[in-house]
């Protein structure tokens, strides 16, 4: 504004009943505010969304508040409590990614209550101009120009493309032209051989694939599909194509802002009883356990016991790992949507966090990080001198050292789920079997495992829909008939869209699938006593 | 994303007589719209709501063939909607209206003007952003079966069904007892007029204010069901299928509108031990003296237990009521009132007793209170200031134990006869009820109506009467049943609602059937049902009360509400947050 003075922008959400004419009596009454907040009216609190509030924060908001019903007033019954529960996971979220609780505001009130809404808007605009505006730059009229730096020749000769003898063979294996006729691996690249750039603006099959490498590992020219895909949505994304995600684009904004942002809070996690460091050889890259926790908060995942048992794990071993708060998502699910600029700006930050700490090794616990580290980073910023491994690569050699004492008590029955990102994709399938064997489990391998595992369905976000249900029901179904006593995830995604069929299929009879389902790195030290 | 072209928008801001043009400079504004490309006409006028400004937008909507149209104006509920219907008679759909506040939301409440006109811009480009994408729709027309169910057949249902009845619609009458009435059946006098007065089932025929039982079982229109209760209310606005449980048999039948008149219970003494209810026959509550009464004229009162007369006789106010501990927190309204008509009586018949009124407050809402009041205090009334802590049986003989808070002494007064003032609750099966119906329940459990101010379509045809909503007096049961009937005659008359189609949409290809959508709506709108071999969701669109919570909760973003999509919002939250040149 042009009188220096720092306006904030605050979206404000009001509900049509009590929010909205709440406004319009303060305004009715003079009772000024700054010009940057924003009204904006929806039926119900209960719409709001959580990826709205997220993208308006990415948009550059300063503020966001919801104003609606008293509790027990809701013209719709209970919106308004939807609304605070999803507020309270939202708030959790903010202080996470480093934007802060208090940007986050609600007020539940009257039509008649414009003292509270204007209250409200002014206390929010104090304490806003004390915290300062938002670290993300407000968007423009003018779109910011995308960009790509590989262009679609280029990319067909790094992924070996132009290899590609339309054989068709990763259409017979393709898990999702299985269920989508119209799908074909094989096309998508003939389409870009084609040179048919402008329908990338606007083709929405690319966004289908669910990356899980079935192709790569079958093609007899060793085409990288995977890395044309993604060369192929980072063209697309630049022309504004956008893909539909899950949770409407929630988790995306999220990585976003954590590009930018400096406060965060990634440890709060972290229990009393276990050893960390600021430095020192290992770096545990731990990953967004947390926020996904926060994020589906009613589903009872507890995935951030995985980011606490891998410590205790290595704690076992003798091994005090680094576990930073600067580091910042791994940015998988941005580079796999093409937004390749603000995946670069994550990993620069957390090649400066590994680096500030003084590490050699670094270990992962989630396969998503591993491979964006292993493969997509070193893509882009060369080889970078770090040995990087699976928490179960580095017990296995561990184990082999004699550091780590793997006895445990009681016999027990599993099947475990290869993902995509640390089977095909990186080639590690032995090292989680035999920490699970020294340990006195019997794996009761699925007839599909290994390099044939069936992905999860759902890749960064993008392919929930009726083929992601069929995979998801038939590679539960497939689990639940090895007569295994429960099913091992290692990755978290692999876990949410498992669980989600699990618990919220209408299809098939829950007994034809309804397996125990536990993260293997949890499950692992729980067998050791940990 | 862009916005899709072809789709012809006509902008006019309105400057309120001065309002808004003294703090937004609308020149600016009009320039900063006219460069979108789908706007084709942008224009200014003084006062857009009145006859002249609603001309002015009919003329330019045919002049410039526009789809849409945008305002930026004052209050969309009230100047929006005089615009929406004039621009909708002279032939544009009305769902592709869009009004911007810049008047309550922008020109009032920002004192700079340069910095309101920017906001203005800001404001208006998200309303654009929002109008491009909203869809034509027609209204749904839901017709209303012409008959109706009232449930309970106390006052305010036989004033309600009456009324309905005698418009000339059918009217089913449920009731879980044998007979008519209520519990007003069993008075023989109401306070404060001591007499017939506002309800009493006695037969006069110069009465013209009482719903009489006879003329209830009299009138053809209205089909009683007596010992029977409802089992299940499935279907929606319109169209509600009934089933009843009569005597072990079920019994079916269709209704439009839903009348609840389930009226209220009294408060079971039981709960408070220290009033040793079930010990002592002669602590009763003011309904079992109403039977004592019965008789009182010729023979005088006689106490339960021996039949001797009660020398001494002591009421009890707020007994459930007032009582967070024991009993219910709210306070019933009518126990000070028939408290002290009780006393009255007794001291009418019997000068020699002695009476005494235990009581927290004395609250009398209503008229005459305060004569009545007085009166009692001259008939020689003993109100004492201090609620009732126990009482006991010493050998015999009934002791009230209380403390007289104005004088600071603790009263052990021996009584010959305690009268319970019950409060009132939520009778017998209301919860189940209210759910079946989707009624909210307030803080005190009874049913809680919709706010009166809303239109009708909006309750979905389901109305509450009488002491279901709260405890209140006969009198004011009546009342309120005769205005609800009035409502929905109303609608039974015309035969139909028209309803808006602010509904959720599925999109079926994306769907996949989870459910998590069925089970957020709290109005049971979601079926997951299979569809081409697939599971889905399907929305009846009767029950969608369009709120959006399933949207909110859909994972995938396949379900969305009709005009409030998430493709709508974002773009206009984006507008909302830019920097506007």
């Amino acid at each position: 504004m042009e009188s220096g003075k720092f306006e904030p922008t605050i979206l404000t959400f009001t509900c049509n009943w009590c929010g909205y004419p709440a406004v319009s009596l303060t305004g009715l009454h003079h009772l000024t505010y700054g010009p940057g907040v924003k009204i904006m009216r929806v039926m119900c609190t209960g719409r709001v969304d959580p990826a709205f509030v997220m993208k308006a924060f990415e948009y550059g908001a300063d503020g966001v508040a919801l104003v609606g019903c008293r509790m027990d007033d809701c013209r719709y019954s209970e919106g308004n409590k939807r609304a605070k529960e999803r507020v309270e996971a939202l708030q959790k979220v903010l202080r996470y990614i480093g934007l802060g609780e208090s940007r986050l505001r609600t007020e539940w009130i009257s039509a008649s209550e414009k003292d509270k809404f204007h209250d409200l808007i002014n206390t929010m605009s104090h304490d806003l101009a004390a915290l300062g505006p938002s670290p993300m730059p407000k968007v423009t009229t003018e779109e910011q120009p995308r960009f790509n730096k590989k262009t679609i020749d280029a990319l067909v000769g790094d992924m070996a493309a132009h290899n590609c003898v339309e054989c068709g063979k990763c259409t017979s294996v393709c898990p999702v032209a299985k269920t989508n006729k119209d799908f074909s691996p094989r096309v998508i690249v003939l389409k870009a051989l084609e040179g048919v750039s402008e329908s990338l603006s606007k083709d929405r099959d690319i966004w289908e694939c669910i990356t899980c490498e079935m192709c790569n590992s079958m093609c007899p020219y060793e085409v990288d599909y995977s890395g044309f895909i993604q060369g192929v949505r980072a063209e697309a994304f630049r022309l504004g194509n956008e893909p539909e995600c899950s949770q409407g684009g929630l988790l995306n904004s999220m990585m976003r802002i954590m590009a930018v942002t400096e406060k965060q809070d990634r440890l709060g996690w972290v229990p009393e009883d276990v050893k960390i460091a600021e430095k020192g050889d290992t770096y545990f890259f731990v990953g967004c356990a947390q926020h996904l926790d926060a994020v589906f908060f009613d589903r009872n995942l507890n995935l951030v016991k995985s980011s606490i048992s891998t410590i205790k794990l290595l704690n076992h071993a003798g091994v005090v790992p680094v576990v930073s708060n600067q580091e910042v998502c791994c940015g998988h699910d941005l580079n796999w949507a093409g937004d390749n600029e603000n995946f670069e700006k994550l990993m620069d930050r957390n090649l400066e966090a590994v680096k500030n700490s003084g590490a050699k090794r670094i270990v992962f616990a989630c396969p998503e990080c591993y491979r964006t580290w292993k493969l997509d980073y070193q893509d882009l910023a060369g080889d970078l001198d770090y040995e990087m491994m699976h928490v179960t690569e580095y017990l296995a050699e561990l184990a082999k050292d004699g550091k780590i004492n793997l006895e445990a008590k009681g016999k027990d029955t599993v099947t475990y789920q290869d993902p995509c990102r640390l089977g095909r994709h990186l080639g590690v399938y032995e090292a989680p079997r035999d920490l699970l064997n020294l340990t006195g489990v019997e794996i009761k391998e699925m007839a599909n495992n290994r390099d044939k595992s069936t992905c999860c369905g759902v890749s960064a976000w993008l392919t929930c829909g009726n083929a992601a249900k069929q995979m998801q029901i038939e590679r539960l179904t497939e689990a639940k008939g090895t007569g295994a006593d429960r099913l091992l995830t290692m990755c978290p995604k692999c876990r949410i869209h498992l669980d989600c069929a699990a618990t919220k299929q209408t299809d098939v009879e829950k007994s034809q699938l309804d397996i125990p389902m536990e993260d293997y790195i949890t499950y692992l030290a729980n067998r050791l006593g940990l | 994303m862009n916005p899709e072209k072809g789709k012809a928008i006509g902008v006019y801001l309105c400057a309120e007589g001065g309002e808004i043009r003294n703090k937004i400079d609308l020149e600016s504004l009009a320039e900063y719209l006219r460069q979108f490309d789908d706007v084709v006409d942008v224009g200014i006028h003084n006062e857009l709501s009145s006859r002249e400004g609603v001309d002015y937008l009919i003329g330019r909507y045919l002049e410039k063939k526009l789809d849409r149209i945008l305002i930026g104006g004052a209050v969309p509920a009230i100047q929006g909607m005089v615009i929406q219907r004039s621009l909708s008679l002279a032939g544009m759909n009305k769902y592709l209206f869009e009004m911007v506040n810049l008047r309550e939301q922008c020109a009032w409440v920002t004192p700079n003007k340069k910095e309101a006109t920017q906001k203005s811009k800001s404001i208006m480009l998200a309303g654009l952003e929002r109008i491009r994408r909203l869809v034509p729709l027609e209204d749904v027309i839901v017709p209303v079966k012409n008959c109706v169910l009232v449930i309970g057949g106390g006052v305010a249902g036989m004033a309600a069904a009456l009324q309905v009845a005698n418009a000339g619609f059918k009217v089913y009458l449920v009731e879980k007892e044998k007979q008519l009435g209520g519990r007003a059946y069993r008075l023989e006098t109401t306070f404060p007029t001591h007499n017939c007065g506002i309800c009493c089932m006695a037969y006069c025929k110069e009465c013209i204010f009482t719903p009489k039982i006879d003329e209830v079982h009299d009138n053809h229109n209205i089909e009683l069901l007596f010992n029977a209760e409802i089992d299940q209310i499935t279907g929606g606005f319109g169209n509600r299928h009934v089933k009843v449980k009569q005597n072990g048999e079920s019994k079916e039948f269709d209704v439009g509108i839903v009348i609840v008149a389930t009226g209220s219970k009294t408060f079971d003494p039981n709960k408070i031990l220290a009033y040793n209810y079930d010990k002592n026959k002669d602590v009763i509550t003011t309904m079992e003296f109403v039977d004592l009464m019965k008789n009182a004229e010729k023979s005088g009162i006689k106490r339960p237990s021996d039949g001797k007369t009660p020398k001494t006789v002591n009421i009890v106010l707020c007994v459930g009521s007032r009582d967070q501990s024991h009993g219910n927190l709210h306070c019933s309204l009518v126990c000070c009132t028939y408290a002290i008509g009780t006393a009255k009586e007794i001291r009418r018949l019997q000068p020699d007793t002695e009476v005494y009124v235990h009581y927290i407050d004395l609250r009398g809402p209503y008229r005459g209170f305060e004569e009545f009041y007085n009166e009692a205090r001259e008939m020689g009334v003993q109100f004492v200031r201090g609620k009732v802590a126990e009482i006991i049986n010493d050998d015999g003989q009934l002791v009230v134990r209380a403390e007289d808070t104005d004088s600071g002494f603790l009263l052990s007064i021996k009584s010959d006869l305690v009268i319970l003032a019950v409060g009132q609750e939520p009778s017998l099966g209301s919860d189940k009820l209210s759910k079946m119906l989707h009624v909210q329940t307030d803080v005190d459990k009874f049913m809680k109506d919709v706010n009166p101010m809303l239109p009708a379509d909006i309750r979905r045809g389901v109305y509450i009467a009488g002491c279901a909503k709260g405890p209140k007096g006969i009198r004011y049961s009546i009342d309120d049943a005769k205005s609800v009937a009035t409502e929905a005659i109303e609608i039974l008359k015309t035969g139909f609602v028209t309803m808006d189609r602010i509904a959720a949409l599925v999109n079926e290809e994306r769907c996949r059937g989870c459910g998590r959508c069925a089970e957020a709506c709290v109005f049971k709108a979601i079926e997951i049902v299979e569809k081409n071999g697939r599971k889905i969701a399907q929305v009846n669109e009767l029950l969608c009360e369009g709120c959006g919570v399933c949207s909110a909760t859909c994972c995938n973003k396949s379900i969305d509400i009709t005009n409030y999509r998430s493709s709508q919002i974002i773009p206009s939250i984006r507008s909302l947050i830019l920097e506007v040149e």
